[in-house]
């Protein structure tokens, strides 16, 4: 059996979450044999984002990060390449980078002091010839497991799973809304120095929904920290010109006036240097992506990455159990924009979505309230309903995906708990269904 | 090492007991002021240009560490008018999270004033502890590291930077909803 095979699941996991009727059974956000099987059939099995190449330009620079719980080293060796691996020594197990980012020649664990390059190779144990006989060891086999990398336009992502499908056709149509977020300027984006690292006691699943699809909420949660970023309230909704789109589980909500929330930055040069950039924006990838990025809009790429596209705010949702999370948050800006506006960019992202945030401080409250309820056996076995636009799904001429019409709407939420579901269920990735025909299936999309 | 320590040079006097007494003077009415919610008396202690600067914690390896820029990520990089925006939040009436309100305690320890070049401004580290209790029952505190530049005008003392340095790596909470 493969390392990611299962004779069964133990269970069909569409009893949690049903996308017809429109609700998901509260037990995924508490039960710890799900938790467990999330680690196994989504964390061990997709591909997650573990840094940008802004973040680790340099041969030895590195960070630490997770894929689900298992800790891993993000390095960029002396050939130029990035590796990932596990950041545990096959000796002892103990980790063997301590550090959360930083630049090493090599990587040394402090019990027995095995040294590892930045390749993720075992290259040398202390007393080798004194403590070992020809034979006890093959040095080229005992490096700490390595997982598969691959990059789209400078986002550096790992699997463990040897089965799974290239990235590209694991983002699938998702590319093309990445590229208004990754690729809208020559030069694309970078990542601002500095990660803020925080926990929370809620379910991961909870963060990631918030931002794959949950526009909803920001009247109300948001009106305090909207009116006093943008001096009133947000505008009316209006449906019109609103969207969810939804590629194998990944989600992007929007509506199309162009400048809702680099609004909310609240900062007059980021909005002039937007309203400047736009035109080749549109040139550069089509008058609808133009007018996408910067309105107001979420969204999240399976199981756990997320980012708001005109706000900056880009972060991870490691899971610490089924009732924790640990929240990475960055800012991202152009590369090529002046010094002054990354600085204006860095001020009012971190302003409205840190911990700290203006904005994000009512979400925190929201993501923990909706997971400690859960204590309750009662609460528990309740259902939470996702019946929001149910029958609004449309084909559309340019915007590809699973389109639903409408910004409030549960129609992403309910797509990834349908991919959620799938993977739950799946032996492997031949068993995960294909729920969407690709529009640019081996081609770019910028 | 910081922008405090780049701009002012310690004088070689020390500062007088009086002068001891009127920096912890003022950073106990501080507090008070923070403690009974009073925000808009609080923003009156600052001064027009203050800049108000919590940067991302970091872990690195010693050989690797390095100080933070103005282009950190970080839970705050303000200055009057950012903070006044974060006082209008609460001013709104629809902040549903700080209803009921929030508890907390705001105490300073080790403070240690330097005079500077200028007459008017000291430097003056000190170390910030925020208790909080929000919600049913929940319970916080946070520890940071506080480098001020106080500076005399029209007598009374303001607050024109403030460099702090959590102690905690990973922030161990959901929100920061205090100015430590």
């Amino acid at each position: 059996m493969r390392p990611h095979e299962q004779a069964q699941p133990p269970q069909d996991y569409f009893r949690y979450v049903n996308v017809d009727a429109g609700w998901v059974d509260r037990r995924i956000f508490w039960d710890e044999a799900i938790y467990e099987r999330e680690l196994e059939a989504i964390f061990a099995r997709c591909w997650q984002f573990v840094a940008h190449d802004s973040q680790i330009p340099n041969a030895g620079d590195f960070v630490t990060t997770y894929l689900g719980e298992d800790g891993v080293i993000v390095s960029r060796h002396t050939d130029g390449k990035v590796y990932v691996y596990l950041n545990a020594c096959p000796h002892r197990g103990n980790k063997i980078c301590f550090a959360d980012e930083g630049n090493a020649r090599r990587f040394t664990c402090n019990y027995h002091g095995w040294a590892f390059s930045t390749a993720g190779e075992l290259t040398g144990l202390p007393s080798e010839r004194e403590a070992y006989d020809a034979g006890d060891i093959d040095k080229a086999a005992w490096g700490p497991r390595r997982a598969r990398v691959e990059t789209y336009k400078g986002m550096i992502f790992a699997t463990f799973d040897p089965d799974a499908p290239g990235l590209e056709e694991y983002l699938g149509d998702y590319r093309w809304y990445l590229d208004a977020f990754l690729d809208n300027d020559e030069g694309g984006i970078e990542f601002l120095p500095g990660t803020i690292k925080s926990y929370a006691n809620a379910n991961w699943k909870f963060g990631v929904e918030n931002f794959i699809g949950d526009a909803y909420h920001a009247w109300w949660t948001h009106d305090s920290g909207g009116r006093a970023m943008m001096g009133g309230p947000f505008p009316a909704y209006d449906p019109k010109d609103t969207y969810h789109a939804s590629v194998n589980g990944h989600g992007w909500e929007f509506a199309l006036e162009g400048f809702g929330d680099i609004a909310i930055l609240g900062s007059q040069e980021v909005i002039d240097y937007y309203a400047a950039l736009k035109p080749k924006i549109a040139a550069r990838l089509g008058e609808l992506r133009a007018r996408l990025f910067g309105s107001l809009a979420s969204a999240a790429m399976f199981p756990n990455m997320t980012f708001l596209p005109g706000i900056h705010t880009f972060r991870m949702w490691l899971p610490r159990g089924p009732r924790k999370l640990e929240l990475r948050v960055w800012t991202v800006v152009p590369k090529n924009a002046p010094q002054s506006v990354k600085q204006a960019i860095n001020i009012g992202c971190n302003m409205t979505f840190n911990p700290a945030g203006t904005l994000e401080m009512d979400d925190g409250e929201n993501w923990e309230g909706n997971t400690r309820t859960n204590r309750g056996w009662v609460s528990r076995h309740e259902k939470l309903h996702y019946g929001c636009g149910k029958s609004r799904q449309i084909e559309h001429p340019e915007l590809p995906g699973i389109v639903h019409e409408g910004q409030f709407n549960d129609a992403n939420q309910r797509l990834f708990y349908q991919r959620w579901a799938d993977l739950m269920n799946a032996k492997s990735w031949s068993d995960v269904p294909q729920r969407y025909a690709p529009r640019y299936a081996g081609r770019p999309t910028r | 090492m910081n922008a405090i320590a780049r701009d002012v040079q310690a004088a070689a006097q020390p500062p007088s007991p009086e002068l001891i007494s009127e920096v912890q003077q003022f950073y106990y009415r501080e507090a008070r002021l923070k403690d009974r919610q009073d925000y808009r008396a609080w923003l009156a202690l600052l001064t027009p240009d203050v800049h108000y600067w919590m940067p991302a914690r970091v872990q690195r390896y010693r050989r690797d560490e390095r100080a933070p820029s103005v282009l950190h990520s970080a839970y705050y990089n303000d200055h009057l008018e950012h903070l006044e925006k974060r006082i209008a939040r609460l001013e709104t009436g629809t902040c549903w999270t700080e209803d009921p309100a929030t508890r907390t305690a705001h105490l300073v320890h080790n403070v240690e004033v330097e005079h500077t070049d200028d007459p008017d401004q000291y430097r003056v580290h000190s170390i910030s502890v925020v208790y909080r209790n929000i919600n049913e029952d929940e319970e916080h505190t946070l520890h940071c590291l506080r480098e001020d530049l106080l500076r005399r005008v029209d007598g009374q003392l303001r607050i024109a930077r403030r460099l702090l340095t959590a102690q905690q790596n990973i922030f161990m909470n959901k929100s920061l909803n205090v100015f430590p």
